[in-house]
């Protein structure tokens, strides 16, 4: 009886449901001769249903009473699955069948209800159809008319994702036009590692560092998939530069100037400084340095070029007004032409496993043309490298500079914050920052818990240079850090303690 | 208002609703009876079928759920008496508009045109424990349920750059690992076989 009842169902092309109706059948109205339900006792249905059913002999077809009988049968037997077949009898009359499958019995069904229903189209989304091969096309509206096999969707979901790496495949379905039909649509996303230029990365944290207390950015990017406008607040931040600055910020990003592969970026910034002692009295005692400002008004237009698919290069100016602190409202320009060239990959080998690279040079040369009244040139190299695999992760980072001439503060190199040499104060290794700094970092976390090595030295060119190097551990993952550190060669080794967010 | 600002809004007003309704938050609640010689375990605040299953559900996909049922002799911490294991799929009908539910293992069984908190109780009947299984305890000595379910099917990730909202930053905060998965955890007692 179950072969049978599992034979009748793959027979019928419209196995379903409450209203399932087939093109060829006969039309309502037609006086119906008998009608039988298949593939389960009738006498296990309620005397009333059974009555109904048997009432429907002699009277004319009417399909939305079949479907609500249909429907009967499934709610009161739930186990059970029915579909209605409905054959022309040669005189006119028609019989009504009602096949019955327990859902149990199909592997198909036990593993998705909607397994019952007949496909009536496939839909794909996020993608044009020409960009998939014609093969798979062609096995993609192979579906079409068969009942949904779930395992063969979702094969089809994997061939996909191997046709198109970079995208999301994800398969859904929805009711179709007629009752008892069914739309299955494949939607590709696209992954920000498909675009040639990414937007620029979020800033947005907050850091508590034992020795230099609380920092805050906040950006809010409001955009859609090429333009983008950040907002960004900064409150008291002096987690990376000698400053410590507070203010707004906004940035309007433009990544399909034409082409994809052509971005701009305009970003203008208003920032209050103050500065800690230690490097007010570095500079009184360093006249050589540039002196402090009491607010900084800054205009950064760029262009970008993607080159490659992994490399993309950059140009631009930096206008900085400096107002200064001590002679206010008298003001400096530090005006720079920019450029970066930046290399970076990201290898998926499946979900667990994981690399990236990604290595940069950047340069920042002021310019007479620009009206700067501060003379410098400041050139950084940058390399990080990520794996992660199962829990696992490893991230090696290493950075070199160097300024030539007499550049503003905030271009500075610094070292000993949340960040760099952790366990070092910036305020005690360099109050004022310096104009040479190399810096590791090596870093191993399992289950975010974090094991860390870093080294690194920033000086004046031509000063004495001592490599400093710290470690320490704590529980880091892609956004939160809880980290105690202790520098390897102070004389006065104590612990360091971070907190904060990132992302 | 800018979108992300009434998101943003939106978004806290839901928290503050939600913090505000101890309903919620208390409504997780088991209880026993022994049906025949077996101990059929009933709950409410399952919570299975919400959030991000329903909608991959509603998308006519399958999910497989794990269950696991623990008699404990002491709360919390205490030994586990007997434990039954048990897999489940739902389905979301497009058509019916109702779940169905089949249990894993042998003998399969299905039900379908089930409501969702129908769905999640037809899991906890189906794990029932033979009462012979929970030894003393039987002779009305108090024992405490778990019970535990982990999510195991989960739609994919879409890496999508994170505009700020409340929701992207306690997401942030919160981040799952890919391969780790959803579930729930709801322990009660002490029941007592006569109760």
């Amino acid at each position: 009886m179950r072969i049978l009842t599992l034979l009748l169902l793959c027979i019928l092309s419209a196995p379903a449901p409450p209203a399932g109706a087939q093109d060829s059948e006969p039309a309502d109205g037609a006086p119906i001769e008998s009608a039988e339900v298949l593939g389960f006792p009738a006498d296990e249905l309620s005397p009333g249903l059974r009555r109904d059913i048997d009432g429907l002999a002699g009277k004319p077809l009417a399909r939305p009473d079949v479907t609500q009988l249909a429907r009967r049968i499934e709610e009161e037997r739930p186990e059970v699955v029915v579909a209605v077949r409905i054959d022309a009898r040669d005189g006119g009359g028609v019989r009504v069948f009602f096949v019955v499958a327990r859902i149990s019995d199909d592997a198909g069904l036990g593993s998705n209800i909607n397994a019952r229903y007949v496909v009536e189209s496939v839909e794909i989304e996020g993608l044009k159809e020409h960009e998939i091969s014609a093969a798979l096309r062609d096995r993609l509206q192979a579906l079409v008319g068969t009942r949904l096999d779930p395992a063969v969707a979702d094969t089809l979901v994997e061939e996909l994702k191997a046709e198109r790496p970079g995208y999301v495949v994800a398969r859904r379905i929805e009711r179709g036009t007629r009752p008892g039909q069914i739309r299955v649509v494949f939607k590709f996303s696209e992954t920000e590692g498909l675009r040639w230029i990414p937007f620029a990365k979020p800033r947005s944290k907050y850091v508590y560092h034992s020795d230099a207390g609380w920092s805050g950015l906040q950006d809010i990017p409001i955009g859609q998939r090429d333009q983008r406008v950040t907002l960004g607040f900064a409150m008291d931040d002096n987690d990376t530069l000698v400053e410590e600055y507070s203010g707004v910020r906004v940035r309007f990003e433009h990544r399909h100037i034409g082409t994809e592969r052509i971005a701009a970026s305009l970003e203008a910034s208003w920032l209050n400084n103050t500065w800690r002692a230690p490097t007010l009295a570095a500079l009184e005692a360093n006249p050589l340095v540039a002196e402090p400002y009491r607010q900084r008004i800054t205009v950064e237009p760029s262009l970008t070029v993607a080159l490659a698919r992994h490399v993309r290069a950059s140009g631009g100016v930096s206008l900085s007004s400096l107002e200064s602190l001590h002679d206010s409202p008298d003001s400096q320009m530090a005006s720079a032409v920019t450029g970066s060239l930046v290399y970076s990959q990201r290898w998926d080998r499946d979900r667990r496993m994981r690399q990236s690279v990604e290595a940069g040079y950047d340069v920042r040369a002021s310019a007479d043309g620009l009206g700067s009244d501060l003379s410098y040139t400041r050139h950084l190299g940058h390399a990080r490298y990520e794996f992660e695999g199962g829990h696992s992760n490893i991230i090696a980072d290493a950075f070199g500079g160097g300024i030539t001439g007499g550049a503003p503060l905030f271009e500075r190199f610094t070292l000993g914050d949340s960040a760099t040499l952790r366990g070092w104060n910036k305020f005690d290794l360099a109050p004022i920052g310096g104009n040479r700094v190399f810096h590791s970092s090596l870093e191993y976390r399992f289950y975010g818990a974090a094991l860390f090595l870093d080294s690194g030295s920033v000086w004046e060119s031509g000063g004495r240079r001592d490599l400093r190097a710290s470690t320490g551990f704590g529980y880091h993952n892609d956004n939160l850090f809880v980290t105690v550190a202790f520098p390897l060669n102070a004389p006065d080794a104590g612990a360091t303690f971070m907190i904060g967010v990132r992302f | 208002m800018t979108a992300a600002a009434a998101h943003v809004w939106r978004v806290a007003l839901l928290a503050l609703v939600y913090a505000a309704s101890p309903s919620l938050a208390a409504a997780q609640s088991l209880t026993v009876r022994a049906a025949g010689d077996m101990l059929q375990v009933r709950g409410t605040g399952l919570r299975l079928i919400e959030g991000a299953v329903a909608d991959h559900l509603k998308d006519g996909r399958s999910v497989r759920v794990d269950f696991e049922m623990t008699i404990l002799d002491k709360a919390a911490q205490g030994a586990a008496v007997t434990q039954n294991r048990q897999s489940f799929t739902l389905s979301f009908d497009l058509w019916e508009q109702r779940y169905a539910v089949t249990r894993a293992g042998s003998p399969l069984r299905s039900i379908s045109h089930l409501l969702a908190r129908d769905a999640e109780a037809w899991c906890l009947e189906n794990m029932a424990i033979p009462i012979t299984a929970i030894g003393r305890f039987a002779r009305d000595l108090p024992f405490w349920v778990r019970v535990e379910y982990r999510v195991q099917d989960q739609p994919p990730q879409v890496e999508t750059e994170s505009p700020f909202t409340l929701r992207t930053l306690i997401e942030a905060l919160s981040r799952r690992r890919p391969d780790e998965t959803p579930g729930r955890t709801l322990e009660a007692g002490p029941f007592r076989i006569g109760n």
